[in-house]
This record gives C-alpha cells, sequence and structure tokens, in this order.
C-alpha cells in the first residue's frame, strides 16, 4: 500500500530538459518511477531520457493521463509552473525549488486547495515509496521498503534517518519530505492521517525543526487520532532564539518555537522523542 | 526575514499613500538648519536607525531643540546598539496625539493567508496587549488573491472608533498598506503607533517594514538600501556572495554541512558529546569544490578550535566535497583538528581521493562528531 505514490503512478517532470531535471529525471527513472513524459515550453515533440517533451502541462496529461507532477524549474518561473499544473488536473504537485517567493507560494497553496490538489513543498526533497516509485531528489539507494512511515521538513537530515533505520533493518513505506519553507503544500498532519489508514505502515517517524507551529499541532493530533507509534526528532535544541539557521521556517518565534518546548510538547502527546536522529532505531528496537 | 530601517519604510509608505510625519535622513554632514527651516518648527524628534529593537531604552530617540540637535546626534552616531553602529538619524517631525492604535498586515504562515490585526492600544507593546486585552485585538484573514478595496476595512475602521471623515482616511490607508504589502512582496507591515492627530489626522509614527528576501529580484529598490546591506555582518556577506549560509554561534567547533536540517542536528550532536558549535556554514545542495573550498578558507581565518565537515550527499557529491579540502588544504594550512564524514552519492570516490591524501574519513555521523569533540578537547 503506502501513501501518496507506488508503482503505478504516473508522473510528468515539469522542466525535464533543464540540468537539475535531467539529472533527477533520470535518476528516478532508473529507480522505476513511472515517469510518462516531460514539459518544456518550445521543446514539444522531442525525446529527452528516452521520454516524450510536451510544450504545455495541459499537452502532457492529455497524452498520458498522469496525476502526478515534479517541478523542478528556477524559483521565478515556479509560480506559471505549478498554476499550469493545477490547471491541467494533477493531483499531486511536487515542487523541489528553493528559493519561491512566500507570496507565490502562499497563492499556488490556495489554487491547490481549491481545486483539490495535493501539493508538497516548495523548497522539499520530494517522497518515495521504496523499491515502488519516488518523485523528487531523496536517494533511492538508503531506502528500504518496509513498515516505518517518515514525515520531515529537513532534507539532508532526512536522509541521515532513512539510512540509520535501513543499516537496523527498519524499511519505510512511504518518506514524505514537507520542505523547510514558511508557507508550505501538505503538513505533518495531513500525512498522519494517511500513515494512520495505512494498512502496510506500522509506526511513524516525525522530523520537526524550530520555528512555526506544525509540530504541536501534529502532537494534538497524534494524542487525539493517531493509534501507531509515533517517534520524534526536533531539529535546531542548540539554535540561540531569533537565528535565522538556513531555512527560512526554521525562525524561533519566542518560546512555542524553540527545540526545546517542542520536544516537551510531542513527548506530552505521547510520541517517543530522541536526542540525536541515531537513537531513532534503538528506541524502535525497544518498543516495536 | 530581512527588515528595513524605519526611515525607509516611511519612504515606501509616502510613496504609497500612507501618510507619515515630515522627516529628513543625517549621516553627521546635513544641515540641521535647512530641516528647521522646512518644518517651521524648532523641535523634533530625532531617531537611530537601527535594525534590533529597543532604541527608546537605549536612549537613541529623543526629543531635541535644533541647537541640543547637532550635539545629540553626535553622540548617538558610531554608538554601539546590539553588535551595530549607528551610522544613520532621520530627524522628524513632532506629531500631537490625541489616540494611538495598532495596525499591521502580515502574510501569515499558519493560514497561508494575509492577515490584518489592529488595536485601539497602540504605542505599546502588541504582545502584551494580546496577553491583557484579547479582545482588543481585531483580526481579519484575507485571501492572498484579493483585490483591496476601503469597503472591506469600514467595519475594522468602526471597531477602532473611526467614524465620518477618519473612517475614510483610515480605510484608504489600510488599502493603500495592503496592496503595498502584496506588491512590494513585504510579509510584515506594522505601524505602533498609528496616530490621530488633534487635527483629525491619521498618521504613520513608526514603520515596521519586512521583506522577503526571495523576492529581491521584483525589488532592486529595496533590494539595494542600506538596511538589507547592514543586516549581515562582513562574514554573513562574504558568505552569501559565494552561495553559503553563515550561521554564527559562540561555541568551538566550525561546522561545515549541507542542507539546513542536517547542519541544525550537528550544532546539537556537538553539545550532545559536550561541546559547542562555533558556527556553520550550510553549502547548500549540489555544492561544488570551490565552495568547500571557501568555507574552509573562511573558517580557517577564523577563531575555531576543530573544524567537523559533515555530508549526506543527495544532489552534492562526494568527490566535490574531497577534491575541495585537498584544495584548501594545498592552499593553506589548518592548523587545527579537522573530522570528516562524507556518505552518499560517490562516496566511495570521495574517500579514495582523500586517502591518498592521508585523509581518513568517517561514513557514520555520531561517532565523528565524538571525536572532533575528543580532539577539541584535548583527547588524542
Amino acid at each position: 500500500m503506502a501513501i501518496l505514490l507506488d508503482e503505478n503512478t504516473k508522473v510528468i517532470v515539469q522542466g525535464i530538459t533543464g540540468k537539475q531535471g535531467t539529472f533527477h529525471a533520470k535518476s528516478m527513472i532508473d529507480y522505476g518511477t513511472k515517469v510518462v513524459a516531460g514539459v518544456t515550453p518550445g521543446k514539444g515533440g522531442q525525446e529527452h531520457l528516452g521520454v516524450p517533451v510536451f510544450d504545455s502541462m495541459k499537452e502532457a496529461v492529455e497524452a498520458t493521463q498522469a496525476t502526478a507532477s515534479v517541478i523542478f524549474i528556477p524559483a521565478r518561473f515556479a509560480y506559471g509552473a505549478a498554476l499550469e499544473a493545477i490547471d491541467a488536473g494533477i493531483k499531486l504537485m511536487t515542487v523541489i525549488t528553493e528559493g519561491v517567493p512566500v507570496k507565490d507560494t502562499a497563492r499556488i497553496r490556495q489554487r491547490a486547495l481549491e481545486n483539490d490538489v495535493l501539493m508538497v513543498g516548495p523548497n522539499c526533497p520530494g517522497l518515495i515509496t521504496p523499491e515502488a516509485s519516488k518523485i523528487g531528489i531523496i536517494p533511492g539507494e538508503i531506502c528500504h521498503k518496509g513498515e516505518v512511515g517518515i514525515v520531515s521538513r529537513s532534507g539532508t537530515l532526512t536522509y541521515e534517518i532513512i539510512q540509520n533505520l535501513s543499516i537496523n533493518g527498519f524499511g519505510q513505506s512511504t518518506c514524505v519530505g514537507l520542505g523547510g519553507d514558511p508557507i508550505k503544500g501538505i503538513g505533518f498532519n495531513e500525512c498522519l492521517r494517511w500513515f494512520e489508514d495505512d494498512p502496510q505502515t506500522k509506526s511513524i517517524v516525525l522530523v520537526g525543526e524550530i520555528g512555526g507551529t506544525g509540530e504541536q499541532e501534529a502532537a494534538d493530533l497524534v494524542k487525539a487520532d493517531i493509534s501507531k507509534p509515533v517517534f520524534g526528532f526536533i531539529a535546531g535544541q542548540t539554535a540561540p532564539p531569533g537565528k535565522q539557521m538556513g531555512h527560512a521556517g526554521a525562525i524561533v518565534h519566542g518560546k512555542s518555537g524553540t527545540a526545546k518546548e517542542k520536544m516537551r510538547i510531542l513527548s506530552e502527546a505521547g510520541i517517543t522523542t530522541v536526542r540525536t536522529p541515531g537513537e531513532i532505531a534503538g528506541k524502535m528496537k525497544e518498543i516495536m | 526575514m530581512p527588515m528595513l530601517y524605519e526611515i525607509e519604510g516611511k519612504q515606501l509608505f509616502k510613496e504609497n499613500g500612507i501618510p507619515v510625519p515630515k522627516f529628513k535622513a543625517y549621516t553627521g554632514k546635513e544641515s540641521i538648519q535647512a530641516f528647521v527651516e522646512e518644518l517651521g518648527s524648532d523641535v523634533f524628534m530625532a531617531k537611530a536607525q537601527a535594525l534590533s529593537g529597543g532604541r527608546g531604552k537605549a536612549g537613541l530617540i529623543k526629543k531635541v531643540t535644533s541647537s541640543e540637535a547637532e550635539e545629540y546626534i553626535q553622540s548617538i552616531l558610531g554608538r554601539d546598539h546590539r553588535g551595530k553602529p549607528v551610522e544613520l538619524v532621520m530627524l522628524e517631525q513632532p506629531v500631537e496625539i490625541t489616540n494611538e492604535f495598532y495596525l499591521s498586515v502580515l502574510l501569515d504562515n499558519e493560514s497561508g493567508q494575509y492577515l490584518v490585526l489592529a488595536s485601539p492600544r497602540g504605542g505599546v507593546d502588541i504582545e502584551e496587549v494580546a496577553e491583557k486585552y484579547p479582545d482588543e485585538i481585531f483580526r481579519q484573514h484575507f485571501s492572498v488573491y484579493v483585490d483591496a478595496l476601503p469597503y472591506m476595512f469600514i467595519d475594522l475602521g468602526k471597531k477602532l472608533g473611526f467614524e465620518t471623515h477618519t473612517l475614510t482616511s483610515f480605510t484608504n490607508i489600510m488599502t493603500n498598506m495592503f496592496k503595498m504589502a502584496q506588491n512590494k512582496d513585504l510579509t510584515l507591515i506594522e505601524i505602533n503607533p498609528l496616530i490621530l492627530t488633534k487635527d483629525n489626522q491619521i498618521i504613520a509614527a513608526d514603520s515596521k517594514v519586512v521583506i522577503d528576501a526571495n523576492a529581491y529580484y521584483r525589488h532592486p529598490d529595496i533590494a539595494n538600501l542600506k538596511s538589507q546591506i547592514d543586516r549581515l555582518t562582513d562574514l554573513e556577506y562574504e558568505a552569501e556572495q559565494a552561495g553559503i549560509s553563515y550561521v554564527q554561534l559562540d561555541g568551538d567547533i566550525g561546522i561545515i554541512s549541507g542542507g539546513a536540517g542536517l547542519s541544525m542536528a550537528t550544532c546539537d550532536l556537538l553539545q550532545f558529546f559536550g561541546s559547542s558549535p562555533a558556527n556553520f556554514l550550510d553549502v547548500g545542495g549540489g555544492a561544488d569544490e570551490t565552495k568547500i573550498e571557501k568555507s574552509l578558507e573562511m573558517l580557517s581565518t577564523h577563531d575555531v578550535k576543530g573544524i567537523f565537515v559533515n555530508f549526506f550527499a543527495g544532489i552534492t557529491r562526494c568527490d566535490d566535497v574531497a577534491n575541495g579540502i585537498i584544495n584548501a588544504s594545498k592552499k593553506f594550512e589548518i592548523k587545527v583538528p579537522m573530522v570528516i564524514r562524507l556518505v552518499g552519492t560517490n562516496d566511495e570516490e570521495g574517500i579514495q581521493i582523500l586517502e591518498k591524501n592521508g585523509i581518513n574519513a568517517y561514513n557514520k555521523m555520531e561517532p565523528a562528531a565524538k571525536r572532533i569533540v575528543e580532539l577539541v578537547k584535548g583527547g588524542n
């Protein structure tokens, strides 16, 4: 089962002929993702990486019936690319692009909500259902198929955690990188609910950061509605208040956004919290 | 998120139909007399321009007469305010206050919409108002696509107590403020206080404006303002020019890493093992040799007791990281202990390159972090 994507999900790569688009589209195809088309305006009719290229999302969707798209488009054009995907009827849209103006993101998000489109990102590594399919840039070789659902606000830190779990015999059902921007598409709570309903997923790992209130809301949901064991880690325990640590989202606003406070709230909600990423597997062995 | 100086915010207000008192920038060379003549008044406010709050308490805002002005301004120019010297002073016409209000427009992270906050209790710390008088802060959400028009703010104006022609002024100001937030990619415009004067004028007596740095390319006029250059330290500026995110902390070990989450987790881990990060350089995804070399160069000229290079390469390639380290070590001496952890894309090649040059690398983060802490603490 897994969530959001499986081996049958048809994916269009927006920006497939660009440098990033080419590199990651190839890695997605090698992993087994059903990449059915690419879109680059002005390059319609060509073939790239063995995949047909279209001028527009509308043409690509009509020709392939794809339901998912992934955006490797420079930040200043990401807004147009995302709206094009929504208008073409895409249902799962992943925006990898970093540096999208936050007003653009807010507008994309609103259109996505109005049209029942699931938006992942921006500024995210994407998602992977191990040994079936991946959308985005998560390195496939570190993932093993299994029963742990992972949802994270970070990129490279997620790889760290995935690899650690894999080495210790805990495979994953699906891993979702939500992205580090202050305004984004889907959040912790959507993923927690899907993992709760997914029969393959037996436990959930939540990776948060300082700043924002997503973790607090997740804690409330876990307390009320999630029956599966949840493990939590928050990055930025040593971050001084008010320092921007790279992600726009990771700014501490008062006490509620600090790592310490978030860890406390997660613990109170019954989530098993760990102090280092490497501790998750150990705790999982104790509990599972 | 990058803030503007009050005077820059007020200049934007002026250009966008939000009334402000008459003001003038002063850097220590201009004539104060000309401003006195323009105002027709001998008394005005002198306000040091700073990006950190607490100016009033620090004595950096004062009501002065023209004869006192020169001496006062010279006394605050160059004075340190939370790590930054004062270089600019705003002279401003004083306003006679009947009532003070709080007003802000922000792009709200939680709802993903614009949020207008307003209160009749202005001129004080708004967080305190929120705590003591929660019923006196009014909130109104707006779609990010909304075309703001004055009628949308009539209810809000009435709640604040505006009526007849002050109500019209308020709804116009509110509309202009809202459009300005949208058009200029501002994530926050805060006016505290917004003032109703004796002669029923509504005036913004302060400005706090925050711009989205991702949207700099649309607003070169704002991107090039003094505040946007001053907000970075020299090192932060040097790093930003090289595409590196530099964060200054106050511990012992310098960190070079890729990705904000992993960088932060690396800082946490050093603390967990009993040391602390001096800073971190996040080279982001897809860093090349030169970024790694540059990062090491920045750390080598810096007072760190050890260096920890920690990469889980996705887009980045470990052979690039390794080559960057080798290039750096050929150009300058790295005088402090260094521990390298490399894993991910092309890690075998990367580790080979390092080993050929007599450098060992770890493939797991925790033992590597433990090792650098031991070395810095004088172990072997």
